[in-house]
């Protein structure tokens, strides 16, 4: 083996044998960086100034002491403000509870109707989807904002925001779950010669219902974290509370009501989660 | 056809029942689940009879419903669309940079809160802090925020991206707990130290995944955006409440359009984008 | 009540006496069936057959033979692209809807992968099979009549599983299943029972019980049983007589205790192999 040989940078075989050569590269390599760099140049499009979200670096350093003011207001919550608070905590608890047992009324036999596996119908099925899709698009506070003006203000125009909201996500995630359901029993029940419904509640219900549970419960958990601020549109709950305190920069109430809403929403987590173990 | 009326006819009668019937054994007590439906319909009927809604007003909702649709969507004020789209791109542009900013601190803090990766206490205090994090709505967290930054866009973006940290990093420590012990062993059979386990065992496992959950949060991040624009950090949003508040319905339904139009179009889009990264993940599984 | 689960529960020997008074099984006559798929395939083509009532037909063949296809056209799961599948009298291939259901009802169906909806409990599977002979309100309530559930603990008596009548189907071990699947066929108080590929999915011992199981409901009952098998042992065994398919054709059609091994080479088109036994 000669000097040169060493010298190498890939170390040839042992007896003088060629180094081997590694196939090509497969090409298509350059998407995955051209995905980078496209990601990079919306960012900086998002950046520019005039066009995009402007950062004004000099206002958030005049804004920087008073900023401080408010994190120190975060930091010490106004107990004697709780009494006035316990009204419309449970205003949101109540909106929360009855949105989603009116979307699990709802959207229990929609679910069906959206789903390959129990609805053959290709047109009705269609329609279905495509309604939910286009109310799933519109966030529940826009729908709140519109429904205040249709029903006045107050809880009811939350609930029924909730309601499409809720509709628009469970029939979504439920009808999945049962197109991607073994078939094998819808077979069955169709060979014993049942009707299209008769095969849904007899085989397709009891096998979706510990989803469809398990989805409600999701759904109760993001309407208690929605309808705290519904009110800041007129809609009822907490959020009207959080609009007050907002406009008399009192961030020590602010805090408060944070607090509460956090104790709620981890209380709740746990006691769902605890109860979807007990589902599966 | 007359098949239906034979098998009929000829099915075998109800007589009485036949005798020594057999005894189906004792049906299970189902103490337990009764006791939890009852719960619950009690729950359920409290929060009916006693929140504080006069009910009557349903009644006028279908003819309310009818009569706002039209006012919006009859003549649609097709002269608002322009402000509406460059409205549109300052609430995807929020929606945006708050994924980015979002990406960029909750993917180092979730390898930080998986199992097996980070320091035992840094990991507890973590997944206390997304969890806070996501218990919060961000409409709240930019009411926060814009003390410091004001009533911007950056407002925006700064909510988007603290709430996009609670999720995007429990959804990321979860999945870093998911992949098989394999990979990882493989790197520290070789003698890899714990950045080389991340970087070559854990990452390219879950590099599909968290592209998915990416393009997720950037869905929910563009309904989100619309929303706070209600506070006024700016954007569609902003503009709705405002054509809202002055009652201009004609131009409201054009918002409202236009908010649907882009939402599905973004969803569509990002949604196809999530399917082929984990299609193509599964297919590089499979290969040998 | 049927007076055919009356009679077996008084034994084979009564069996004779009582098959007078049996529902009267149904005999099966096809004519130039032909069935083509929309991707071309043709799993059925030019099948002509006569099964006589109370007969026990193993049809066997390889996989893609057509097998799955020819037991599916008997109760109208699969429609056919030309000829005509008369059962019990009644024309399948021109039955739609109401009258297709009806059908269905009289002829009872078991399937490889047993079909049941897992999160049920095994009795709600068993009524799947009361579905074509209640009102369609009864089941969407799940208000069973006291008829249809002694029907369903007589047929889950008769395979051995009452007193599994409350669990969750997907508890069960894989012949259990089976068993429960059988009682959903008997529920329906059937004419003739199908069953497509019935023991593929078990060991040899139990893939054995349950096809003693198929043999009482043939012999104790009188019903017409058609099944579908790729185990030569098994088809001589259990069958009373052997239909061949290969590549959509019949090729041997004759008493199964005869069929030698050279019968089973012609059907297969190639020698036999140890997987093609099953053993014990």
């Amino acid at each position: 083996m000669s000097a040169a040989d060493v010298a190498a940078p890939v170390r040839p075989g042992r007896a003088g044998r060629p180094a081997p050569v590694p196939p090509r590269r497969p090409a298509g390599r350059w998407k995955a960086a051209a995905g980078w760099a496209a990601v990079l140049a919306v960012t900086a499009l998002t950046l520019a100034p005039g066009i995009g979200v402007e950062v004004d670096l000099g206002a958030m350093a005049r804004n920087w002491r008073n900023g401080a003011d408010k994190i120190v207001a975060l930091l010490q919550p106004d107990w004697s403000f709780f009494p006035r608070t316990v009204e419309p905590l449970l205003e949101t608890l109540q909106m929360a509870v009855i949105a989603t047992a009116v979307a699990g009324v709802v959207a229990l036999p929609l679910s069906l109707w959206a789903a390959r596996t129990t609805n053959p119908h290709r047109a009705l099925r269609g329609t279905v989807r495509a309604v939910l899709n286009v109310v799933r698009a519109v966030p529940d506070l826009l729908y709140a904002s519109v429904l205040v003006a249709m029903v006045g203000v107050g809880a009811l125009p939350g609930i029924l925001a909730l309601v499409l909201f809720d509709v628009g996500i469970v029939v979504k995630l439920v009808s999945e779950q049962l197109e991607a359901a073994d078939t094998g029993a819808l077979e069955a029940a169709r060979a014993a010669g049942g009707t299209q419904l008769q095969v849904n509640r007899s085989v397709a219900v009891p096998d979706m219902m510990p989803g469809f549970w398990n989805q409600l419960l999701y759904v109760l958990e993001l309407n208690v974290r929605a309808s705290s601020v519904l009110g800041l549109v007129g809609a009822g709950g907490m959020g009207l509370l959080i609009d007050a305190v907002r406009s008399f920069y009192r961030y020590d109430q602010l805090s408060l009501i944070i607090l509460e809403i956090l104790v709620v929403v981890l209380v709740l987590e746990a006691v769902s989660s605890a109860a979807r173990r007990r589902l599966t | 056809m007359t098949a239906p009326a034979a098998p009929a006819a000829t099915r075998p009668g109800r007589g009485a029942p036949p005798v020594g019937a057999v005894v189906p054994p004792p049906r299970p007590s189902r103490l337990a689940l009764r006791a939890l439906s009852a719960a619950v319909v009690v729950v359920v009927v409290a929060a009916f009879w006693s929140v504080d809604i006069s009910w009557g007003r349903l009644a006028d909702l279908p003819s309310e419903v009818v009569r706002y649709l039209w006012l919006m969507f009859s003549a649609p004020d097709w002269s608002a669309l322009p402000e509406a789209l460059r409205q549109t791109w300052r609430s995807v542009a929020m929606a945006w940079l708050g994924t980015v900013l979002g990406i960029l601190v909750a993917t180092p803090l979730s390898l930080l809160a998986a199992r097996g990766h980070g320091p035992a206490p840094v990991r507890g205090a973590l997944r206390l802090v997304f969890a806070v994090i996501r218990a919060v709505p961000e409409i709240i967290i930019a009411i926060v925020i814009l003390s410091v930054t004001g009533l911007t866009p950056l407002t925006g973006a700064l909510a988007l991206a603290v709430n996009g940290v609670g999720t995007l990093g429990k959804w990321g420590y979860e999945a870093i707990e998911g992949i098989g012990r394999g990979p990882v062993e493989a790197v520290r059979a070789a003698g890899g130290s714990g950045a080389h386990v991340l970087r070559w065992g854990v990452w390219p496992e879950v590099l599909p995944a968290f592209g998915s959950f990416w393009l997720y949060r950037f869905e929910i991040n563009v309904r989100s955006s619309a929303v706070l624009g209600l506070i006024g950090v700016g954007g569609i949003g902003d503009m709705l409440t405002s054509y809202t508040q002055y009652r201009q319905w004609s131009t409201v339904g054009v918002l409202l359009i236009v908010v649907v139009v882009v939402t599905v179009a973004i969803d569509a889009a990002s949604g196809a984008l999530r399917r082929r990264i984990m299609e193509g993940a599964r297919a590089r599984a499979v290969q040998p | 009540m049927s007076v055919g689960l009356r009679a077996a529960s008084g034994g084979a020997a009564a069996a004779d006496s009582a098959a007078a008074a049996l529902p009267a099984p149904w005999p099966v006559r096809m004519r130039d069936v032909v069935v083509r798929y929309p991707n071309g395939v043709t799993a059925l083509d030019g099948v002509s057959l006569d099964l006589e009532p109370g007969e026990m037909v193993a049809v066997v063949g390889l996989s893609g033979s057509g097998k799955s296809s020819m037991i599916r056209t008997l109760n109208g799961l699969v429609p056919v692209t030309s000829g005509t599948v008369e059962v019990g009298g009644h024309d399948v291939t021109a039955a739609r809807g109401r009258a297709l259901r009806a059908l269905r009802g009289e002829v009872g169906m078991i399937f490889q992968s047993f079909n049941l909806a897992g999160r049920a409990s095994v009795l709600q599977n068993v009524l799947v099979g009361r579905v074509a002979h209640a009102p369609t309100w009864r089941t969407l309530l799940g208000a069973h009549t006291a008829q249809d559930r002694a029907v369903a603990y007589e047929a889950l008596d008769r395979v051995g599983m009452l007193d599994r009548a409350w669990h969750r189907a997907a508890h069960l071990s894989g012949g259990q299943q089976q068993r429960v699947a059988i009682a959903r066929a008997l529920a329906q108080q059937p004419r003739a029972v199908l069953a497509d590929e019935p023991v593929a999915s078990l060991d040899p011992p139990t893939a054995h019980g349950v096809m003693s199981d198929l043999r009482r409901v043939n012999r104790e009952l009188g019903i017409t049983v058609v099944v579908n098998l790729h185990l030569l042992d098994l088809a001589r065994e259990y069958g009373t007589r052997l239909i061949g398919l290969r590549a959509g054709q019949v090729v041997y059609d004759g008493a199964a205790a005869d069929a030698s091994d050279r019968v089973f080479e012609d059907i297969y088109g190639r020698s036999i192999r140890p997987d093609d036994v099953l053993g014990s």
